[in-house]
């Protein structure tokens, strides 16, 4: 449950101009870690969807992804967007190929029962994993309510110390996902204000390495085209996602079926909306890199003249 | 109630209801306040009746009304459906969806969740079992073959999940292998466990069911493609669907159809009602489109029928396609024209080159390797052979005598020619070539290299120049100037003027002049005569006589010229040629023979017949100029017996002397012959003289 964790990986940046490039008849390795936006793409490895030329490399947490892509072990990977623009930033260019899912209230800021508005956030302690999605989502609902992270005590833990953070009166506040949300909320915490209220903002998506954007096209455009054959399976016959899903991750398929519904999988025309020239994802990476620069979250504006591209989505579904 | 409505709405089908009515006198169902609910028998009825039976209790309960139950195959749920007996049915969603292709419901009203064991779920797959002693079944792909019990094609846990699953895996189950419908579960795994079939379709749940009643079964049978899958509570070989769906017919009316639905959402999983059919609940309707799909992908009714694609629909769809096909296409036929007309003109063309070359009078041939591989009329002609196929294949020595006039062996001349032209030079010969007949051609041959299809060795162009009749006019001239070389008589030519220009051998050794000499001079010509002979020559066109000369040295030569003017091609006479030879000797043989015809040769007197010729003369002469002639006839007495005495030579010598002294006696004019023997005669010409010649004669005998 480390999806979102970042680790400061400048040095692994240095290595990745060393190392050798991989060949024409290598397959795009593609970094991967289980959350459910990404779970398509599992589906469509489960059940021979992806041909030879795309090899997914399992992570346990988005920093494998990140760390494989910076050191140059991985060709593409499944990111947030913000993961993805902090990987730009340290110098791996990359290009955002498909948009796998949207949060509508995956994120949420719960807080202990006497607080009842962001406001009264003023000078508590929340726990946040800053240098994750959960930090975009703190900085978004502090700017929503016309807070900076000054006003309030940041404590900065990974997601699945909260609980016993919680527990021990360390926070009064915590920006998390679930599962860990279920079992605060199990713990008496209350739901302030999740993602369903910033909509089109906090993103998976695709991301490919311009480098293998040039001399790949082919395997990516497998690769989107498998993570839609399983979108279709996903959507389609739910009722056998749900169990398999369940059985990767080793949860209820009940759960299963409440996380889902905390995430938009956007289908192929919602793609094409969100990759176009100036479209969602380009404006949301525009203004996110502002957000973490101005921060201090991210070194410096990775220059981009566009970071999305729709040449790699199948002409049509199925 | 409602079909009544039915009847009056389509009388047709009323007739056809009625008809059925008749023939099926069954209870109607929909009775006022009534409601009937078919279930699928999907066991044996009566397991099936005893399960929904809590649950028909529970639902009377709570709407007010009289709910029955009523447990239906397939087939007779499709007849009650058509004929509205049932006011709702429950039914596996493959089933389904076949009813509904067939007739309009209102649609899903609930979807059916299962309990087992505390877990719920509102999925349904497939299970494929076989015996557990079978080992030679393991994997999907062992079914191969096999023989397999099912409960109908329209169980989609009984049949389409695991078809699914089987043709994903490359195994056309309807194909390959014998399928027995049994028309329920419980059938299926009885036919399994007896042996009559190798594998059993049964659907999520049953196997689990008949463990409770017998845990027999545990070790008896396998599962094949286990799936296990967490948080799910049957065993499974197949993907899930949504389970069964409940479906009220159209002719319910909301209000019962409202009473129902809420009941039947009302249902607690603990409810006894529930307890007994294993159901946990009811759920909204689930979203059965993955069943669709499922039976759309094994092409099974009520999505059997290959969707009819008309050429608008092709044409709709793959428009750019068939327009750069069009497109392509007219470019083709375009070019194919264009290269059709000029394939034509070309072949048009190469028509008249080959008639030209076909028809051109200097014989050509081509050559490659060493055969002829082509050749003209003009050559067939010259080589006087039947045809062109003659010749062709042919290599070119055939035609040649053995060896050429020049002394080569004809191939290896041959070959030495080609191997220069090989290399790309213009080879040039003199050739003999020898037709059928025997007779022999004399060609001017000219081989030059052609290269033709980029070939590294290039073919050979060979043409001839027909030189046989110079080769002739040549072999003449030859034999003239042989002729005129070797001849013994002597040769010479002269201009208009008699001076020579050309002379021969034999000129040089019977005049002495050699040719260097002679040329620049006059030949040798009559002294009297001289060029005048020439002026005859050329007035008569010939000149011939005999005349004295001399050599270079001086030495008299008689010489017999023939002298022959030479007219040029304008007519006029341009030169003489004269031939001659040396008669001197001739002559002096003539001179010599004359001689012994006239005179004895003892005594060098004239013989009798030229005394004869003389005395005829003289008497002609006497007689003219009246004169006499005296004729003295002498014998000898006694001459024989000097001969028998002192021989034959004293005989002579005596002749001789006898001869001698007549002849002192006599003059000049008169004239002593010897007759023969020892008889002569002397003839005397008595001019102006008298009687005195007598006298001398007188004296003599003495």
């Amino acid at each position: 449950m480390h999806r979102r964790r970042f680790l400061q990986l400048s040095l692994a940046a240095g290595l990745a101009a060393s190392l050798p490039g991989c060949g024409r008849g290598d397959p795009l390795r593609v970094g991967i870690h289980p959350w459910i936006g990404y779970e398509p793409l599992y589906l469509a490895e489960e059940f021979g969807w992806l041909p030879d030329t795309v090899q997914l490399v399992k992570g346990s947490a988005a920093r494998d992804s990140m760390s494989g892509l910076l050191s140059g072990q991985l060709d593409a990977a499944a990111l947030t967007l913000d993961e993805a623009l902090r990987v730009c930033s340290t110098g791996v260019d990359l290009r955002l190929v498909a948009v796998t899912n949207v949060s509508v209230g995956a994120d949420m800021l719960l807080v202990r029962p006497d607080i009842t508005a962001i406001e009264q956030l003023k000078g508590r302690a929340v726990g946040v994993e800053l240098n994750g999605v959960s930090g975009v989502m703190l900085l978004h609902l502090l700017e929503r309510a016309g807070l900076t992270t000054g006003d309030i005590s940041v404590v900065d833990i990974p997601v699945d110390q909260h609980l016993e953070a919680w527990n021990n009166g360390l926070i009064d506040a915590s920006v998390c996902y679930q599962p860990v949300a279920a079992r605060l909320e199990q713990a008496g915490a209350v739901s302030l204000f999740d993602s369903r209220e910033l909509p089109d903002t906090i993103f998976d998506v695709l991301a490919v390495t311009h480098r293998a954007e040039g001399r790949q096209p082919g395997p990516i455009k497998d690769l989107v085209a498998g993570h839609f054959a399983g979108y279709r399976y996903l959507v389609r016959n739910l009722h056998d996602a749900v169990y398999r899903i369940a059985t990767r991750q080793g949860m209820a398929p009940e759960l299963i079926r409440q996380a889902l519904a905390t995430v938009m999988l956007p289908d192929l025309a919602a793609n094409q909306r969100y990759l176009a020239k100036n479209g969602t994802i380009e404006t949301t990476a525009i203004r996110l890199a502002g957000l973490l620069e101005r921060e201090g979250l991210m070194d410096k504006h990775p220059e981009h003249e566009r970071i999305a591209s729709q040449q790699f989505l199948p002409r049509r579904a199925e | 109630m409602s079909w009544l409505s039915v009847l009056a709405g389509n009388p047709g089908r009323a007739i056809a209801l009625l008809v059925l009515l008749v023939l099926a006198p069954l209870p109607v169902a929909a009775e006022a306040g009534s409601v009937t609910l078919g279930v699928l028998g999907y066991r044996p009825d009566p397991l099936v009746m005893a399960k929904y039976q809590p649950l028909a209790d529970y639902l009377s309960r709570e709407t007010g009304r009289d709910i029955t139950i009523r447990v239906l195959a397939q087939e007779e749920m499709d007849r009650a459906v058509a004929s509205n007996r049932i006011d709702f049915f429950l039914t596996n969603p493959a089933h389904f969806l076949m009813i509904r292709s067939e007739r309009s419901l209102t649609g899903v009203l609930a979807t059916l969740q299962r309990d087992w064991n505390g877990i719920t779920t509102g999925s349904i797959g497939g299970v494929i079992i076989a015996r557990a002693g079978r080992s030679d079944i393991q994997a999907l792909e062992d079914l191969r073959g096999k023989s397999i019990a099912t409960p109908g094609l329209h169980y989609l846990g009984g049949y389409q999940a695991q078809a699914l699953e089987l043709q994903t895996a490359g195994l056309d189950i309807r194909r390959d292998n014998r399928i027995i419908y049994l028309g329920n579960h419980d059938r299926v795994v009885r036919a399994v466990l007896a042996g009559d079939t190798d594998i059993g379709f049964i659907r999520t749940g049953v196997l689990e069911e008949l463990l409770q009643e017998d845990p027999g079964l545990e070790t008896a049978l396998k599962v094949i493609n286990a799936q296990n899958l967490r948080g799910y509570p049957f065993r499974l070989s197949t993907r899930l669907y949504p389970e069964w769906p409940l479906v009220s017919l159209p002719h319910v009316d909301s209000r019962t159809i409202r009473q129902i639905a809420s009941a039947l959402f009302a249902l607690e999983p603990d409810d006894p009602a529930a307890v007994a059919a294993g159901l946990a609940s009811f759920a909204p309707p689930a979203d059965y489109q993955s069943v669709e799909h499922l039976t759309r992908s094994l092409r099974l009714p009520p999505y059997d029928q290959v969707p009819q694609v008309t050429w608008l629909d092709v044409l709709h769809q793959y428009r750019l396609w068939v327009a750069v096909v069009t497109v392509l296409v007219l470019l083709l036929l375009a070019t194919s024209i264009w290269l059709g007309r000029k394939k034509r003109q070309l072949s048009r063309e190469s028509r008249r080159l080959q008639e030209l070359v076909a028809s051109w009078p200097q014989p050509m041939l081509m050559i490659r390797g060493r055969a002829l591989s082509d050749c003209n009329r003009a050559a067939v002609e010259l080589l006087e052979c039947r045809s062109a196929a003659d010749m062709l294949g042919q290599p070119l020595e055939r035609f040649s005598p053995e060896v050429q006039p020049d002394g080569q062996d004809s191939a290896r001349k041959l070959a030495g020619l080609l191997q220069r032209v090989q290399v790309g030079d213009v080879a040039q010969s003199e050739w003999l070539f020898g037709r059928e007949d025997g007779s022999h051609v004399w060609v001017d041959m000219t081989l030059a290299p052609v290269y033709e299809n980029d070939d590294d060795t290039p073919s050979v162009l060979c043409s001839w120049y027909n030189i046989t009749r110079r080769k002739q006019a040549e072999e003449r001239q030859r034999l003239a100037l042989k002729v005129f070389e070797n001849a013994r008589e002597a040769i010479f030519i002269t201009d208009a003027h008699g001076v020579v220009i050309d002379t021969n051998e034999a000129y040089f050794l019977i005049t002495g002049w050699d040719r260097n000499t002679a040329i620049g001079r006059l030949p040798p010509l009559p002294v009297d005569e001289g060029s005048s002979i020439l002026v005859a020559a050329r007035k008569h066109g010939v000149w011939s006589g005999e005349f004295a000369s001399r050599n270079r040295d001086g030495r008299r030569l008689i010489l017999s010229l023939t002298l022959s003017s030479v007219v040029d091609e304008q007519g006029e006479k341009s030169h003489f040629v004269g031939v001659f030879s040396d008669i001197t000797r001739l002559k002096e043989t003539e001179k010599k023979l004359r001689t012994m015809a006239h005179y004895d040769a003892l005594t060098n007197l004239p013989n009798r017949v030229l005394f004869a010729e003389r005395l005829q003369q003289a008497m002609a002469q006497a007689r003219r100029q009246d004169y006499r002639l005296a004729v003295l006839y002498i014998d000898l007495d006694k001459f024989k017996p000097v001969n028998d005495a002192f021989g034959h030579d004293a005989g002579d010598q005596l002749l001789v002397e006898v001869a001698r002294r007549l002849r002192t006696v006599l003059r000049e004019e008169d004239t002593l012959a010897r007759l023969g023997g020892d008889e002569f005669a002397a003839m005397y010409q008595a001019k102006n003289t008298g009687r005195n010649g007598y006298c001398g004669f007188s004296g003599t005998g003495s």
